[in-house]
Order: structure tokens, then C-alpha cells, then sequence
């Protein structure tokens, strides 16, 4: 997984009435770069098929990231979850999708529908073998990880969705594939891609969804790295370290802040051209510089940044204001959760003496807060960080 | 005449949308799109007499409700002399 890294995303709809979701994701990374992701769904719906997904995923993550034999993760979780007493069983089904640092990954799924992957932009089938496991039928798949493969793991509640009314048996796996096949070429995060699937299943159940439907999508990708400049340095005298440095990195170059793009402008020595067109929203325009890949304004658009990042990475409702509009915010929003993997920032601490003076809601305090929830949202959708302050 | 209006964050919060949308507005009402070049520019650092604007140079401090008179004065009385 050196070079090839992981976007994770899934999103959950609950069983018409319910206030849980008897669907549960846990995704464990650890330190050498390789992850387990376990999507299980409990018996029936509501608390108690709450409980016994969210105690299978729990239990089998924590037991395979510590290379704990499959056999012994599904001994544990039949000793270990409650039996239901009327139907006296007790039974989650799970998908693990193991990704290990030797770039391959390792699929163990019981009967949930099966894993689609998408390879070279087409659903491509792979194989399995068939262990049983206490009675249990459970398959096993290795695949060796390709740059773009996209993992996309499901929860029954998906392909029943439509049961007789849009479909005679539902959306089936099949179709599904083929209905993700056209969105994962246009670049969409793994979290908006899984939105977009249960969005899809709301909309077959008639709003009433008859079961949950979880899906969570892993989408296989290269490192890019991003770098942000944002705000002037506290001492003048360190713009010229501040410039060079955030010069010098690899990837995209992305700067926030009116007196922060002057600076960068008379640095590069090129002319700093501001748009004035508004678009339909109260985000203000953005500027180009030679050479820099967006350049904006900085605290309202940020601010705004902030807000698409934490709908992100919780209901995923406002994908489409970011991913369509072409606003600072929506540009900074796209390339930083869409392409980014590695993000630097480069934070200058200078206060503006003329903004101290005003009932203005910008000062130094929110600039550093921006910076903290920023980078806070950001490495809760994977991303690493880091933080220079000048 | 060069037009620059201030579009910078404490601008922005202060109505520089509004001032701008107005303007375009006008100068375009009276026919003076040829004469006059609207351009936007980041901080002008005089955040607190915002929203910042020059003409050609010229330092002046608008705001949204008072943007007409402004335009009357100091962008269409001084396009009339030119003509």
C-alpha cells in the first residue's frame, strides 16, 4: 500500500420507523498503512439487530487486525453475541475487506451480497474459495490491488431495495454494479459514491425503505499531495522562508486569503487578477496568480469549506452544492476531499491589526480555530496532515 | 476610468457583493461599459473604512446603501467631463 493508498466512505439508511440502523461499519487502520473494514448486518432491525452488528464488526476488526485466524473471529462471535429469543439464533452476517500492506487484499464475506469490484472502470469477477466454518458457508477471496479499484461491500437492504414495485426482485447485484460502473469514472469520493448507492435504494423502497441498507465503498488510489497557504506570517521578515518552503513542495498549490495572495503574487513576481463574478452564491469571487492552482479569499470561504467537510464526513447532504459549483469554497472543497490524499498546510499567524478593531467576525482566534476543525474533518476522511506555523 | 472595488473578507461582510452588483448594474444602465473597467482587488488594507474603492487611484469608502450618490458623483459626473 506504499504508493497506492485507500478512500473509505459508506453511508446507512435505517428501516422505515427506525431510529437505528441494524447495519454496522468499523474500520480499524493501523500504523503500517494496512486497514480492516467489516460492514455486518444484525438479524431483523432496530436495537437489537443494532447490538449484534455493532458487537460482529467490533469484534472481528479488533480480532483480524491482530492476524487472528477467521476461524477463531467466528468461534468468538457465535459464543459471544446474544441469541434472539424468538427466533433463537444469534446471527450477523459480515464482509471483511482486509487491505494489507503488501498491497493485496483479503475478502471474507458471509452471506451478505457478494463484494462488486470495479476494475478498469468495468464490474470484474474474482475468485473465491468456499470454507465452512461451523456450518457456516463463508468465502474467501486474495486480490492483488490495482491503482483505481473500487471495493463497493453492501448490506442485504440494498439489492432488496424496489421488491416489487420498481423491480420484481429487487435492484439486483448486477444492475447495481452496473449503475456504479458509470459513477466511479467521474471521480467522486468513496463517501459520496456510497451515498449515492443509498440515495439510490431510498428512492427504489418509495422513502420507506423496508430494511436497512448500508454500503461502503473503498476506493484504491495513488498519493496526491496538496499543499494550502493560508494567512501572512506573524514576522515579515519570515515571508521569504514561508514562500520558499510552500513553493517547493510537490502537488497542487491552493492560496486562502487576500493579503496572504498579495504576498505569494510579489513573491512570484507575477500579477495577481481577481474575478468579480459572484456566482450564485455569497462566497466571494477567487483570483488567479500564474503558476497557482486557486487562489481565494480566506476566512468566509474556509468557513464554508468547513461546513461542506463536516456534512461530509456525517449525512453527506451537500455533496452536490460542492461538487457542481464553482465558488472558492466549492473548489477547495473538491480538490481537498476528491484529490487530495496528503495535505500541507502553512499557516500564518499574523494578526490583522485592522480586523481586530471591528465587530467583524474574523480575528485571530477564528482563523486558528478554522485551521483546527479543518484539518480535524480532513483526517477523519483519511486524509494526512501536516501543519507548519509561521 | 478603472473602477476597483474591494471583494477582500471584511469587505465582503460589509456588503462588497452588493456594491458591486450595484455598480455593474449602473454602469451598464448608463451606457458606460466601454468607459469604465470594473475590476475586483483583495485587501486594500483599509479594512475598516470598507468597502474599499478607488477610482484611478482615488481612495473612497462605500457602502451598499450609499453606492448611488457614489456612482452619480465620482463615476458618471467624471465620464461626462471626459466626453
Amino acid at each position: 500500500m506504499n504508493e497506492l493508498c485507500a478512500d473509505i466512505g459508506y453511508k446507512s439508511i435505517n428501516h422505515y420507523g427506525e431510529q437505528l440502523c441494524g447495519d454496522h461499519v468499523d474500520i480499524v487502520k493501523q500504523d503500517d498503512g494496512s486497514c480492516v473494514v467489516v460492514l455486518a448486518d444484525g438479524l431483523g432491525s432496530g436495537v437489537k439487530a443494532s447490538i449484534l452488528s455493532t458487537l460482529t464488526s467490533k469484534i472481528i476488526s479488533t480480532m483480524i487486525a491482530e492476524n487472528l485466524p477467521i476461524e477463531d473471529c467466528v468461534s468468538t462471535i457465535a459464543a459471544t453475541l446474544p441469541v434472539d429469543s424468538k427466533r433463537g439464533v444469534a446471527y450477523s452476517t459480515f464482509t471483511i475487506i482486509h487491505l494489507k500492506k503488501n498491497g493485496s487484499a483479503e475478502l471474507i464475506q458471509f452471506d451478505n451480497p457478494h463484494v462488486i469490484l470495479i476494475r478498469n472502470g468495468d464490474s470484474t469477477e474474482y475468485p473465491k474459495t468456499e470454507l465452512n466454518i461451523d456450518g457456516k458457508k463463508i468465502y474467501r477471496s486474495d486480490i492483488v490491488l490495482k491503482e483505481n479499484d473500487v471495493f463497493i461491500a453492501m448490506s442485504d437492504g440494498c439489492p432488496h431495495a424496489g421488491i416489487g414495485t420498481a423491480y420484481n426482485f429487487g435492484w439486483r447485484r448486477e444492475d447495481i454494479a452496473q449503475y456504479m460502473e458509470g459513477l466511479v469514472s467521474v471521480g467522486y469520493t468513496a463517501k459520496t459514491l456510497s451515498t449515492m448507492l443509498i440515495n439510490e435504494c431510498y428512492t427504489l423502497y418509495g422513502e420507506k425503505p423496508g430494511d436497512d441498507a448500508t454500503s461502503c465503498v473503498i476506493k484504491i488510489r495513488k498519493r496526491e499531495p496538496m499543499n494550502i497557504l493560508f494567512g501572512p506570517p506573524a514576522n515579515r521578515d519570515d515571508c521569504d522562508r514561508m514562500m520558499s518552503l510552500f513553493f517547493s513542495k510537490e502537488g497542487k498549490h491552493i492560496i486562502c486569503g487576500g493579503t496572504t495572495s498579495s504576498i505569494a503574487a510579489k513573491w512570484l513576481k507575477k500579477p495577481l487578477k481577481t474575478n468579480l463574478s459572484f456566482e450564485r452564491s455569497d462566497i466571494p469571487p477567487t483570483a488567479e496568480i500564474e503558476g497557482i492552482d486557486l487562489v481565494t479569499e480566506g476566512v468566509i470561504t474556509l468557513n464554508r469549506v468547513i461546513e461542506y467537510a463536516k456534512d461530509h464526513i456525517a449525512e453527506n447532504k451537500l455533496y452536490e452544492e460542492w461538487e457542481y459549483y464553482n465558488n472558492g469554497a466549492a473548489l477547495i472543497s473538491r480538490m481537498l476531499f476528491e484529490e487530495a490524499t496528503d495535505i500541507n498546510f502553512y499557516v500564518g499567524k499574523a494578526i490583522n491589526p485592522a480586523h481586530q478593531h471591528m465587530d467583524l467576525p474574523i480575528n485571530y482566534s477564528i482563523k486558528m480555530k478554522i485551521v483546527q476543525e479543518l484539518t480535524e474533518c480532513l483526517k477523519k476522511m483519511g486524509k494526512s496532515i501536516k501543519v507548519s506555523y509561521f | 476610468m478603472k473602477v476597483t472595488i474591494c471583494i477582500g473578507s471584511s469587505c465582503h461582510i460589509k456588503g462588497a457583493r452588493s456594491v458591486v452588483e450595484q455598480l455593474q448594474e449602473l454602469v451598464s444602465q448608463n451606457h458606460l461599459d466601454d468607459k469604465v473597467e470594473l475590476c475586483g482587488s483583495f485587501c486594500m488594507g483599509k479594512c475598516q473604512q470598507g468597502v474599499c474603492i478607488t477610482v484611478d487611484n482615488e481612495f473612497y469608502s462605500v457602502s451598499p446603501e450609499n453606492v448611488k450618490d457614489f456612482f452619480n458623483e465620482h463615476i458618471a459626473a467624471c465620464t461626462a467631463e471626459v466626453i
